[in-house]
């Protein structure tokens, strides 16, 4: 098993939510909470490709937080 | 800055008040084609940035030049950012020109409501008066 842990204020919750979403397929996904972190457990039987699909998960959400104007982006549309 | 090649990948620390968010956000996402990228806070005003090679071995003649490239990135993207930061007035200004030049000139229906009759601003103190008008004769003096 893979933990990933998000920072909440680097990546944005809807872009790992999507991130995950989007590779639903490719390994078993658990999503839990931590006061500092989005936290995300992907499980696989192979090895390498948990290794990989962890990998591409990260990416995606990054890249998504990225696009929609960063972390800080949520709180401030909150304002 | 460490490398560790038990799980393949360069971590490189980085101090938020000399490199900030978006100029990391801008440097991590040049290497999302080549490396998986995972960032962290360690703690408050710092920044952590991870990179593992997506293919093939994660060796230290592999991932210590990651790290120049990535710090040299951060390093541009920090100092775009500055520039962008400094210069955004001006940035804006040119761009809602060039918007409302786009929207052409006002159509005749435009023209045709807008009300040139009021005045502009009240002139207490005749400032916009011409000197011709402020300072000729009166028909009845002497």
């Amino acid at each position: 098993m893979t933990v990933l842990r998000f920072h909440r204020s680097l990546y944005l919750g809807t872009a790992v939510d999507e991130a995950v979403k989007g590779f639903a397929t490719f390994a078993e996904f658990e999503l839990s909470e931590e006061p500092e972190h989005w936290v995300v457990k992907l499980t696989h039987a192979d090895v390498d490709r948990e290794r990989r699909v962890a990998g591409e998960l990260g990416n995606w959400a990054l890249g998504l937080s990225v696009q929609k104007g960063g972390a800080g982006s949520e709180a401030k549309a909150r304002a | 800055m460490a490398i560790d090649l038990a799980s393949g990948s360069a971590r490189v620390e980085l101090d938020e008040s000399l490199y900030p968010l978006e100029a990391v956000y801008g440097a991590a996402y040049i290497f999302i084609d080549r490396c998986y990228v995972l960032l962290d806070r360690p703690s408050a005003g710092r920044l952590r940035v991870t990179l593992s090679p997506k293919t093939g071995a994660a060796t230290e003649a592999v991932l210590r030049p990651l790290i120049g490239e990535l710090a040299n990135e951060l390093l541009s993207c920090a100092w775009r950012y500055e520039i962008t930061k400094a210069n955004k007035t001006v940035i804006e200004q040119i761009t809602t020109r060039a918007i409302a030049g786009a929207m052409g000139p006002p159509s005749l229906d435009e023209l045709e409501k807008f009300d040139f009759s009021s005045d502009a601003f009240e002139d207490p103190l005749g400032i916009a008066m011409s000197w011709e008008d402020k300072y000729k004769k009166k028909k009845d003096a002497p």
